[in-house]
């Protein structure tokens, strides 16, 4: 298995320069299809050979590069980082064919999406922390590009208010990366950008105020990432502006490098933290205040695509609040969290470019009774929308369920509040549904065309995927578990039944 | 000659080149005193390369011969299409870096 | 030898579900045939599977499925009474339908999400613990969600399905609170050592569950019972959350008839029934349920009274219905123990039977007249013989008219199977009452059964009695239509008779899973001929005013019925429930108050204030200050860069390197 990795993360970089330099549509979507086809089978192939038994790190690949600073290109794989990687090669796949009909600078914008596999593959493989954080900021940078060129109305606001959110949390992140490496060099004497190193030195620090403020600096550049309230106000503006592959892709991965973030880094310094009592809670707040804020302003949303991204802000407060409970099951039922709202995610922001590509518009009050004449839209995005709001069945609600059922057994209070949240969650998507959705047609938007083919393509394996990871959540849970009881070994075992 | 002269030479014409940049107007004169610098770093690299047994440095020296001479036909370049815009390589007078 | 085919089921349905979502079109009908069949197999394989078992064995069959959680199916005696009504009535209402929606363009989405509701109905029946039986109960609320709002183009409809899911859903997070609670509790027990799961059994089993109640802590174990009863108060629309029970008949009838009014909202009762256990280990939760049932009871019967839409009079007498089982749970559970629950079950059976009746007979008096307010109809007795008939004999069953010749030295007694079942629970009421003084809910079950007689004998003589009130020509429905009524009537009628037998069966249940709970201690003291005979008294009296008022007409009611008349302004605006859910909580509370507030704190504190005011004009003043540094004289940066290298050479030198 040595160099699939590599060669998984290599693919889609060689393919959009190819991207970049095709003259036709035909060819660009063509070439950026395959490439990141290739990648997906990679990854099957990496995901069926996974040991989910073990919490080690599989197929590590190391290429030495910077030695002097021990910066080497070290990648691998395990329950945090698998899961993650699949549905990063599956959704972009899915998005090149959402997007097929793309026709403004279609090379850029594929070659654009491309980048992104890149980046997003790179993060959640790397473990190096130097290579890590290059990948990190390479995935803005493709992303400002699709807000900028093909976003809405006030696409530069967007552009640049993500661009400068997100950016300012990596160089804090940076700072808390170069004050664990100079931490580890001193005590090991050779320089080592190693991740595991790094995190395992961590316990050394001798000030706790040091420890907390290098725990604080990351938890800052992930949870703007994620993003949690209060640091969540560039995402509405970016996605009302982005394209929609731009949206799927920001929602779907981009987001989960956030989440990803508090558990392979966090968790394993909370500890060892200087006052890991209050960090825990200050966790446990940002986590519940982001999931009932993001439900109440997506009820106040007019914009459906606003809605739909608030929402997103308020599940992935599950991730937090699921990271901060510290019980193994809560714990992986937060990784699972990221990877099912990954796919959800993808069906809600689809449906909203299928009705403002065909409606032109995405107010929920200028639309009305689309199902008329959308009806297939309107069952892929029922389903979407069942699935977000949790219903049994599909894989939202084995993630929340075992967020919230093993969460109690640390952060009671946090529970009871964030279930408070569950029927607005309903609330708001099914307000929604009711007025944009059902009702009386609304004879202004005249005639409005269904979805087209290739994006109901795209929709329907989504939401058989969500169905199936609801039904079956064993494949990716089981690794999720592993790693995640590993994570949490130090904390007594209350609530452990298997 | 011991390597102290060739240090001081080095330093008299770095000096002379950066005297040049800060009093100098004209956008030639100060490209010149550029040079200047940049040779006296280049002698500085030869003569410890000479008097270390160590032919790095003149590796280095041929290096940064090379892109010194390609600096100075970009200098030129910028300089000649400066002058075709505004009649003028005097540069108190082209501030468009300015506020 | 069924037994072991009882996945079945539930998978039948699916399968017909899917296949009839996606091929009906082709087929005859809409595909109707596939769900049909589906679910006579289902019938059939939970009849062999009652035979196999009867008298005293279960069938259990348990996955392990995620996380320490298990799917698994549990056949005891309570799921496979539910499993044949379910199943059976099921079957009938979708025979029926095929004459009912057979001008509707949309019939394959009909049959699809009929199946699917029947397969998740019998899942909740089925399930083995209180996960799976979680998530069924949420996928038939998803199936009711979807039925209502099947015409979607109807704003009201869309409206009411909504409402329906959220009003719900405040039950259901209230039932996954107590899931939480009780998975806390019995990791707690099971860690503790005080109590250890048997091999092969998983956490949240019903078994286990039963198992650890002693060492649950009793104030837990009455919160955890609370909030499960919190999510059968949504479920069966039980006050408060019963308002979208009402607004659920903008949905096709029959689909009133089945989720509405037989199986679905009756998951609540039977949620209730099926952690009985726990329930009489925490007799405050029980008291809770025997109030709010019989407040339900007497609450819903009331607007019953005066509404005009023939499915909302019966949709209020639903949720009178669903009162008296949740009365019967709780009042007779704290008075005879384990055996309240038998008294339920056959209440919610024989309920079954009578309510899809009478929605299936509205459903042929729509189909006939094309409108549902009773003022437009009457006289329809004439042209629509068979539907009057069977309606009157639902009519008879729900207010309970029979004669308790029992009492008499007489070894049976006659009458129809709601006088077996109701009388019961009334009977029961009043035994908690003999026993604690307290007569309350007794008197909200009498007060109830005379409402309910009135009430549904005012619909029955408005409707076919009387002078036709609309120029459409009605006639007698088709007979695929009129024969699963004649079946229901049948049943309406008799299945009162096999009550010692049902009771017999039943009791036995939580003993077959080695419970220890207390069973009817010996025959209850025969309460006094006047109690026997009250609510059939009631009933008749009921009958006789009905009879005075709407069919002889010697009294005129129009003088009450005016807005004018503050009782009567109430119950037509049903408490102003409507009102306070969506106009106050739903709009203003929820969405102008709290939604619009935090909207306010986003855009105008955090991006306005905070972001854009504090650090982005900071920064942009410093940058309007640090760019006056910028001369663009070349010379000047030069002349600085040198002073910034001397000045480091000087530094270094001051440093001593």
């Amino acid at each position: 298995m040595a160099g699939f990795i590599s060669l998984m993360i290599l693919i889609p970089l060689i393919g959009a320069i190819i991207t970049f330099l095709t003259r036709t549509r035909e060819q660009a979507r063509a070439v950026a299809f395959l490439t990141s086809g290739i990648s997906l089978v990679i990854s099957l192939v990496l995901f069926m050979r996974f040991d989910s038994s073990s919490s080690q790190v599989q197929f590590q690949e190391l290429y030495p590069w910077i030695s002097s600073l021990g910066i080497n290109l070290k990648f691998g794989l395990d329950g945090i980082g698998m899961p993650l990687v699949l549905l990063s090669t599956i959704v972009i796949p899915l998005t090149i064919i959402f997007a097929w009909g793309e026709t403004k600078q279609a090379n850029q914008f594929y070659g654009l999406i491309l980048l992104e596999l890149v980046g997003v593959l790179g993060v959640f493989t790397s473990l190096d922390f130097f290579v890590f954080y290059i990948f990190w900021e390479i995935v803005l940078i493709p992303m400002y590009f699709l807000i900028s060129i093909w976003g809405g109305p006030r696409k530069d606001y967007a552009a640049i208010k993500f661009f400068i959110y997100t950016h300012v949390a990596s160089l804090v992140m940076l700072l808390a990366i170069f004050s664990l490496f100079f931490n580890a060099w001193q005590l090991t004497g050779t320089p080592s950008f190693d991740m595991f190193t790094l995190l395992k030195n961590y316990q050394v620090i001798d000030s706790p105020l040091l420890k907390d403020a290098i725990f604080l600096a990351l938890l800052f550049g992930f949870i703007v990432k994620m993003p949690a309230v209060p640091f969540h106000t560039w995402l509405p503006d970016a996605h009302v502006e982005a394209p929609t592959a731009g949206s799927v892709i920001l929602a779907a991965l981009l987001l989960k490098m956030g989440g990803y973030g508090l558990f392979r880094v966090i968790l394993p310094l909370l500890p060892y933290s200087g006052s890991p009592g209050y960090l825990v809670t200050l966790m446990a707040i940002i986590g519940v205040v982001s999931i009932l804020y993001g439900t109440f302003l997506a009820l106040a949303q007019r914009d459906l695509k606003k809605m739909v991204a608030y929402s997103s802000i308020s599940h992935m407060g599950y991730v937090t609040l699921g990271a901060a409970a510290l019980i193994p099951l809560s714990v992986s039922g937060a990784m699972y969290q990221q990877f099912s709202h990954g796919l959800i995610t993808c069906v809600l922001f689809m449906s909203c470019g299928v009705i403002q590509h065909g409606a032109g518009t995405r107010i929920i009050g200028d639309l009305g009774g689309i199902a008329k004449h959308m009806p297939k839209l309107a069952f892929l995005m029922l389903a979407g929308f069942l699935a977000s709001l949790g219903l049994p069945g599909m894989s939202g609600f084995i993630a929340e369920f075992l967020i919230l059922i093993n969460s109690y057994f640390t952060l009671p209070t946090f529970v009871i509040l964030a279930l408070f949240g569950i029927v607005f969650t309903a609330g708001y998507h099914l307000w929604a549904m009711q007025r944009a959705v059902f009702g009386t047609y609304n004879e202004k938007l005249g005639h409005i065309h269904d979805i087209a083919t290739y994006e109901m393509v795209s929709m329907a394996i989504l939401v058989l995927l969500v169905i199936y990871f609801g039904l079956n959540p064993n494949p990716v849970l089981n690794m999720m578990t592993t790693n995640a009881k590993q994570l949490v070994e130090f904390v007594s075992l209350k609530g452990v039944i298997t | 000659m011991s390597l102290y002269t060739y240090l001081l030479i080095a330093a008299i014409m770095f000096t002379v080149g950066a005297y040049g940049i800060i009093t100098q107007r004209s956008g030639i004169k100060i490209l010149m005193c550029i040079e200047l610098m940049l040779n006296s770093a280049n002698l500085n690299l030869v003569a410890f390369s000479s008097f270390n047994n160590n032919s790095t440095g003149q590796v280095f020296a041929l290096f940064s011969i090379a892109i010194a001479a390609a600096e100075a036909a970009i200098g030129f370049a910028i300089l000649v299409a400066l002058f075709r815009v505004r009649d003028t390589i005097n540069l108190d007078n082209i501030n468009i870096l300015r506020w | 030898m069924f037994g072991d085919y009882a996945a079945l089921i539930v998978l039948l349905p699916v399968l017909a579900f899917v296949l009839t979502l996606f091929l009906g079109k082709k087929l005859y009908s809409g595909g109707a045939l596939l769900p049909i069949a589906a679910i006579a197999g289902s019938f059939i394989i939970s009849f062999g599977t009652f035979l196999e078992i009867y008298p005293d064995k279960t069938i259990q069959q348990s996955l392990s499925w995620f996380a320490g959680m298990n799917i698994g199916i549990l056949i005891d005696p309570l799921a496979v009474v539910m499993l044949m009504m379910v199943s059976f009535v099921s079957l009938l209402i979708h025979i029926y339908a095929v004459g009912y929606m057979a001008h509707d363009p949309a019939k394959p989405r009909y049959f699809a999400e009929t199946s699917l509701f029947t397969a998740a109905m019998l899942g909740v029946i089925l399930s083995d613990n209180i996960l799976q039986f979680f998530i069924a109960w949420e996928l038939v609320g998803l199936c009711s969600y979807l039925l209502i709002g099947f015409w979607y183009h109807k704003p009201s409809a869309a409206a009411a399905a909504k409402k329906a899911f959220l009003v719900t859903r405040v039950g259901d997070v209230l039932f996954l609170a107590g899931i939480v609670l009780l998975y806390f509790n019995m990791s707690e027990v099971v860690s503790s050592r005080a109590f250890s799961l048997e091999p092969g059994s998983f956490i949240l089993q019903f078994k286990s569950m039963f198992a650890a109640i002693p060492h649950i802590p009793p104030g837990q174990l009455t919160l955890i019972t609370l909030l499960f009863f919190g999510g059968a108060v949504g479920k069966s629309g039980q006050f408060p959350l019963h308002g979208w029970l009402p607004d659920a008949m903008e949905g096709p009838t029959t689909v009133s008839a089945l989720i509405h009014a037989a199986t679905m909202v009756t998951a609540g009762v039977y949620l209730v029934a099926r952690t009985f256990p726990m329930f009489v280990a925490a007799p405050n939760s029980l008291l809770v349920v025997a109030y709010i049932g019989g407040f339900t009871a007497l609450f819903a019967a009331t607007m019953g009274l005066v509404m005009n839409d023939i499915k909302r009079v019966l949709a209020y007498s639903t949720v009178s219905q669903l009162g008296y089982m949740m009365l019967g749970l709780g009042a007779a559970g704290m008075a005879i123990g384990a055996g309240a629950v038998g008294i339920s079950m056959f209440h919610l059976i024989s309920h079954a039977f009578f309510k899809a009746l009478m929605f299936l007979c509205a459903g042929s008096v729509i189909h006939a007249v094309g409108t549902n307010d009773i003022r437009e109809m009457g006289g329809l007795f004439g042209k629509m013989k068979i539907t009057a008939i069977t309606m009157i004999i639902a009519a008879l069953a729900l207010a309970g008219i029979g004669i308790p010749l029992v009492n008499f030295g007489i070894p049976f007694s006659i009458g129809t199977s709601g006088f077996f079942s109701k009388d019961a629970i009334i009977e029961g009421a009043f035994a908690y009452g003999e026993q604690t003084g307290d007569l309350i809910p007794y008197v909200f079950a009498i007060l109830a059964a005379l409402l309910t007689s009135i009430y549904i004998f005012r619909l029955w003589f408005m409707t076919f009695t009387g002078t036709p009130r609309s120029e459409r020509h009605a006639h007698e429905s088709p007979n695929v239509m009129t024969r699963p009524l004649i079946i229901l009537a049948v049943f309406a009628l008799f299945f009162g008779y096999t009550q010692s037998g049902f009771y017999g069966y039943v009791d036995k249940n939580f003993e077959l899973m080695g419970v220890e709970m207390a069973v009817h201690e010996g025959e209850a003291v025969p309460p006094s001929i006047i109690i026997v005979f009250m609510p059939v008294i009631v009933g008749v009296l009921g009958f006789l005013i009905s009879y005075y008022i709407y069919y002889q007409r010697k009294l005129d009611v129009s003088k009450f019925i005016t807005s004018e008349n503050p009782v009567y302004k109430l119950l037509i605006n049903r408490y102003y429930e409507p009102k306070l859910a969506s106009d106050i909580i739903g709009v203003k509370l929820t969405h102008n108050v709290v939604a619009q507030s935090g909207e306010f704190v986003d855009r105008k504190i955090i991006d306005g204030l905070i972001i854009d005011n504090i650090i982005g004009r900071t920064a942009f003043k410093l940058g309007e200050v640090m760019r006056r540094l910028q001369t663009g004289v070349v010379q000047n940066y030069a002349a600085v860069i040198i002073l910034g290298i001397g000045l480091l050479v000087i530094l270094l030198m001051l440093g001593g390197v």
